[in-house]
Formats: structure tokens, sequence, C-alpha cells
């Protein structure tokens, strides 16, 4: 037996060698002013902070000849936190702009997430159209989560999912962006949405 | 091809918030990062700065020094760009430098965990372990 196992590998390494965690990221989406950033700010361990990303903007107006949207870079305000699960795993929320009558391409942004949760204000239901479409065209497992404010929801949840005519699978609950307890539950569904099809 | 249809625009509108005094790729000497294909890193993508590059801070200047001065401790891209205030490419391509150069160590996360149903559940034990603000636990069927 050689005493190769010294302590070298084990005890080198000092706090700048440390094992970083395994980042696991959901993305909250949702039109301006819905909630995103409250939603992030009530559940993560840090201040919600912000960074810029550079996303792909595709105008609406597709033309009808040649189906080739137009698209320009822009760069968008994205607010994020994040959630020690243990030292090992790190789960992170990033909140993404999509506005009514653009269609975003946040392919940079959501490449790995193992899921998404769009927040939805019944009293602007279009502002979130773009990123359910965008969801289920990349097929990331999502939930709806209509965001009670002032404890009031101006629709039925079935009303919702008419409007928004998501597809069954898709999960449409209510919350309150403002409490931990409630936006944990919301990010429960995604989460077990996104098991139930590495099992499925 | 459709005559109105005009040509991308070479730039993006104004970006969000206050602008840099510095425009963001000259920190980059105009490189960007490669974001074609399918690989560009992650915004979680784990950085950690080596004993070397701590070691060699006081031969760096500016926003390289910044970086491996905050990643003492594991950071995402994400959070080396708003804690310093860069663009996030920008951040991008300074840590790949970084790294080739052995100042930091960049974990790019594996993109199969999202099928991954051990660490999906790790996360789902983790987030309910999390109490209501009001200390009520939360009351599921």
């Amino acid at each position: 037996m050689t005493a190769t196992e010294t302590a070298a590998g084990a005890t080198a390494g000092t706090s700048a060698t440390a094992r970083p965690p395994l980042p696991v990221k959901m993305v909250i989406a949702g039109g301006f002013g819905v909630g995103k950033t409250t939603a992030v700010g009530a559940i993560s361990e840090i201040e919600p902070l912000t960074t810029e990303a550079a996303i792909t903007e595709v105008a609406a107006g597709v033309d009808d000849l040649t189906h080739t949207p137009q698209k320009s870079t822009t760069t968008v305000a994205m607010d994020f936190g994040c959630i020690t699960i243990d030292p090992t795993l790190k789960l992170y929320l990033f909140g993404t702009p999509g506005q009514e009558r653009f269609g975003f391409m946040w392919d940079d942004l959501v490449e790995g997430a193992v899921g998404a949760l769009v927040i939805v204000d019944t009293r602007r239901l279009d502002d979130c159209f773009a990123a359910v479409d965008y969801f289920e065209h990349k097929g990331i497992p999502f939930a709806v989560a209509v965001n009670a404010f002032d404890g009031r929801v101006e629709h039925t949840l079935d009303e919702v999912r008419w409007a928004l005519d998501v597809s069954e699978g898709v999960p449409v609950v209510v919350f309150d962006a403002r409490e931990t307890g409630s936006v944990r539950d919301a990010l429960l569904v995604v989460l077990e949405l996104a098991l139930a099809r590495t099992e499925g | 091809m459709a005559d109105d249809i005009p040509p991308p625009e070479p730039s993006g509108p104004e970006p969000v918030g206050q602008a840099s005094a510095v425009r963001p790729f000259l920190l980059t000497a105009g490189r960007v990062a490669d974001t074609t294909g399918d690989r560009a890193m992650p915004v979680e993508t784990q950085v950690v700065a080596t004993a070397e590059g701590l070691d060699g801070l006081d031969r760096l200047a500016f926003e390289r020094r910044d970086i491996v001065a905050v990643c003492r401790l594991p950071q995402s891209l994400a959070e080396i760009a708003a804690r310093l205030r860069l663009h996030l490419n920008v951040v991008r391509v300074l840590a790949e430098d970084l790294r080739d150069e052995g100042r930091l160590t960049v974990h790019v996360p594996d993109s199969g965990v999202v099928h991954d149903a051990s660490v999906l559940r790790r996360v789902i034990e983790g987030l309910r372990a999390i109490p209501d603000a009001r200390g009520v636990l939360s009351d599921s069927d």
C-alpha cells in the first residue's frame, strides 16, 4: 500500500480553491411591473442584484412572405437572487423582462434553466403572452402564477387559463409575490413539474 | 427578400441605467463573448479565484483585479457583473482570459442537471425547508 493519498490534495486548498456549489437556475418572467423583482426579493437570501444582459428582440410583425422576423440585440436590466440549498447546491432566480408587442429570445439566459415561473397581472394579461409562448416553444417546464395584488384576483383561474390558451399540463396558480411562503410554493409547483418530466 | 426590412442596427438601443464613461468593450479590446453557438457560458457559471490569482492581485489592474478579488468566494458570472457593475458579456470575456492565465477557475455547469432527478429533489427539499415569513407551515394537501 503506497501512501499516495497524502494530505496535499485535501488540505492544500484555501478558500481560493473552494469547490463552488452546483448552480441550479430558474427563470422568473413576466411583463413590466408585474412583481418579478418582488418575488425574487421575497425568497432570495441576498438583496436582489441587477445586471445587464443582452437579449435578442424579435419584432412582433413577421413578414408573411419570408417568415423572417426582424431581430435586434438590446440590453435589458435583469434582477436576480439566490438561495443556498446546501454548500454544494445553490438555486439562482433570474427575473427577466418581457413586454407586450415583442417576443424576446432569452436563449442566452434561459439555457440550462430547470424551469420558469411566468408571473401574470390579470389586469394586463397580454403582457405575458410572449413569455408563455417562449417557454411552451422551448419545452421548458413552467407554471403561470397570477399575482394577487392586494389579495384580489380579477379573474378566475379558468378565465386566465382560457385567455392565455395554455395547455392542460401547465399549472396556473395564484400567489402573492410579497410573501416568502407563497413564492416558495409557486417555485415548488415548477420544480415538481420539472421532476415529473425527468421521471416521465 | 422583402425590401422594407431595414438591415439590423449595428448596436442595440441605449442600455438601461447609467452608462459607464468607458464603453464596455473597450475593456475587452473589442472582443465579445462567443454567443453564436449554444455554448456561451451560462450566467450562473461559477468562478473562483486560484491561490495564484490572489497572490498576483498586485500585478493586475482595474476590472481584472476586481474580478479576481471578488472571486475569493465562488461567484456566478451574473453576481460578478452585478457587484462590479460590469456588462455581463464583458465579464464573460475577462473571466475566460483570467482562467487561461491560471488566475481563476471557471466551472461551467453541466446542462444535464436539468434532467437530474436527484438534483431536483434536493432543490425541492431545500425549498420546502424555507419557512413562511409568518412562521406558518405551508398547508398543502
